[in-house]
């Protein structure tokens, strides 16, 4: 089968070149900084592309395009056009390296992207916000519209299991009323209840190994048959985090069962 | 050296599949704990060389998509396949009347970068992504290749087949666990479903995930996914004759069967090697 490593195109489109190869050598010879901003509108759009591309949605749009900027002006001045490529095919990784960079810097390589975490917990409040408004959970398409924010950012957002291993499930909150109390106390108030109903005789030794307050969601989800909105409202949770708890103790259910 | 993908996706070439790849990338690359540099570059890349399908692979009609991805010792390789006239290396095709910059950004960002013109029509790149601290993972059988490739022709075939517009194969059961829920949520999402519903639809894509394993006659999890406005339909399989039924049954223990309580209609459809599982899970409202 033929098979070609793919190079960066080698001709130019005509014109175009022309004139960039005269704007290259008015600044990177004479200094003309007139001709240093014509080649930086010219290529803004680029830089603006790849901004998009690379950091979708990462971080702030504003500070990528920065970083992306600089980039396109470090590619201005050290393009070397009688190599015969074309700017673009030497901008494009200049760009891109100077955003990876960026992202190396701002601890990308060991933490979750800041910008993705902040994300979720806006989605997670808006969840709360719309259900309570609405009186039923929305759907992904309205959150993407409430919050401005693409959609495929609130899937990641339900996605964002490490997002929120850093919220604290004891970290104050505040409850309807407006009334702060810790989550913990909430939670004992409910389980008090349900701790008086007797258990049904399936409720195994595997179950026992998990806390009371999954245990109480995983009754209220399988056996109550509640949805995770109504089990969130009831325990003072957000549907997410309901759902966080639901999957992580199916999880945990499993990984017992399975050793037992 | 043959080796066997750890997914496989196939889909029609429309602009918002692209997203269906990207999250099951994600998957891998959580599965992986791959940095959010490395799953960018990787994200970054692939859904250039899928729009370029997108956009130019069937002159403006739809066809298919195919991605393979393959994890290795060292690196990540990701195949991206049409049956058209295939991706523009030119670089003339354009966006908003620029030169196309989708090529020059996959051969940034891959450790390699090639395009294969396929015989028989269609294009193939293939992009490979360093990934040196990539957690190890099971190896994979090697599937039987018949049946991988009969399968994704059946999914392929047109409109009119009964197939699922997205068809994965998931191994091993790691992969399969990263990668189905969040493949899921992407489609349900686009069929309307409500973020409660989206949570069970990952819960019930967890419980299918994990217990597969003992129940999928071959190397390879197939799922089938067809969608229509709060509606998704799920096909599992190849399953050994029998497992079906233990697939739905499978519980946490002392809880109800979770598949079961949180899918709508089931039904298990035997064929002539064994069964699939067929779910429909609704979102009412």
């Amino acid at each position: 089968m033929p098979s070609m490593t793919i190079a960066p195109p080698k001709r130019s489109t005509p014109g175009v070149a022309r004139d960039d190869a005269t704007l290259f050598v008015r600044w990177q010879q004479q200094g003309d900084e007139a001709a240093r901003e014509a080649l930086v509108r010219q290529y803004m759009p680029l830089a603006r592309s790849l901004a998009r591309r690379y950091g979708r949605s990462s971080e702030p749009f504003e500070d990528l395009l920065q970083v992306a900027s600089l980039g396109l002006l470090k590619a201005i001045d050290r393009y070397d056009a009688d190599r015969g490529y074309p700017f673009a095919s030497f901008a494009v990784p200049t760009i891109l390296g100077e955003m990876r960079r960026y992202f190396r810097d701002s601890g990308w390589a060991v933490h979750v992207p800041r910008g993705a975490q902040e994300r979720a917990l806006k989605v997670r409040d808006a969840q709360e916000r719309l259900a309570n408004e609405r009186g039923r959970a929305p759907t992904v398409n309205q959150l993407a519209e409430y919050l401005e924010f693409d959609t495929e950012d609130v899937v990641d957002a339900l996605q964002a299991v490490e997002a929120y291993e850093t919220l604290s499930l004891d970290a104050p909150r505040p409850r309807a009323d407006g009334e702060v109390v810790a989550y913990g106390a909430t939670f004992g108030e409910v389980d008090d209840r349900y701790e008086l109903v007797e258990l049904d005789a399936t409720v195994t030794a595997v179950l026992k190994h998990l806390p009371a307050r999954e245990r109480l969601i995983l009754r209220m989800r399988f056996v109550d048959d509640l949805t995770q909105t109504e089990i969130a409202e009831r325990i003072g949770l957000s549907q997410m985090q309901v759902s966080r708890l639901l999957r992580r103790s199916l999880e945990q259910l499993r990984t017992l069962t399975h050793s037992s | 050296m043959a080796r066997a993908p750890n997914v496989c996706l196939s889909l029609v070439s429309k602009p918002e599949n692209v997203v269906v790849v990207r999250q099951a990338l994600t998957g891998v690359a959580e599965c992986l704990s791959l940095n959010a540099i490395e799953t960018n570059d990787l994200n970054t890349a692939v859904s250039e060389a899928c729009n370029n399908v997108v956009m130019h692979a069937y002159d403006g009609e739809e066809g298919p998509l195919e991605v393979d991805v393959y994890v290795l010792a060292d690196a990540v390789q990701v195949l991206v396949r049409d049956r058209g006239r295939g991706i523009d290396t030119r670089a003339e095709s354009s966006e908003e009347g620029r030169p196309g910059i989708g090529m020059p950004v996959i051969d940034a960002l891959a450790r390699n970068a090639e395009f294969t013109q396929r015989e028989g029509g269609g294009t193939e790149v293939r992009m490979e992504f360093a990934t040196p601290d990539a957690k190890p993972l099971d190896p994979v059988e090697r599937p039987d290749e018949a049946t991988m490739k009969a399968e994704r022709r059946s999914a392929l075939a047109g409109q009119s087949d009964p197939a699922g517009e997205v068809v994965l194969k998931l191994a091993p059961d790691a992969i399969a666990r990263a990668v189905l829920p969040r493949v899921l949520s992407t489609l349900a999402a686009r069929a309307h479903f409500s973020t409660d519903r989206i949570s069970d639809i990952q819960i019930v894509a967890d419980v299918l995930a994990a217990n597969a394993g003992d129940s999928i006659d071959g190397s390879h999890m197939g799922v089938e996914v067809t969608t229509t406005p709060r509606r998704l339909e799920l096909r599992v399989g190849p399953l050994h004759a029998g497992h079906g039924e233990s697939l739905l049954a499978a519980a946490a223990d002392g809880l109800a069967p979770v598949v079961e309580r949180l899918t709508d209609v089931t039904r298990v459809a035997p064929d002539d090697s064994g069964e699939t599982l067929e779910l429909q899970l609704i979102d009412r409202r």
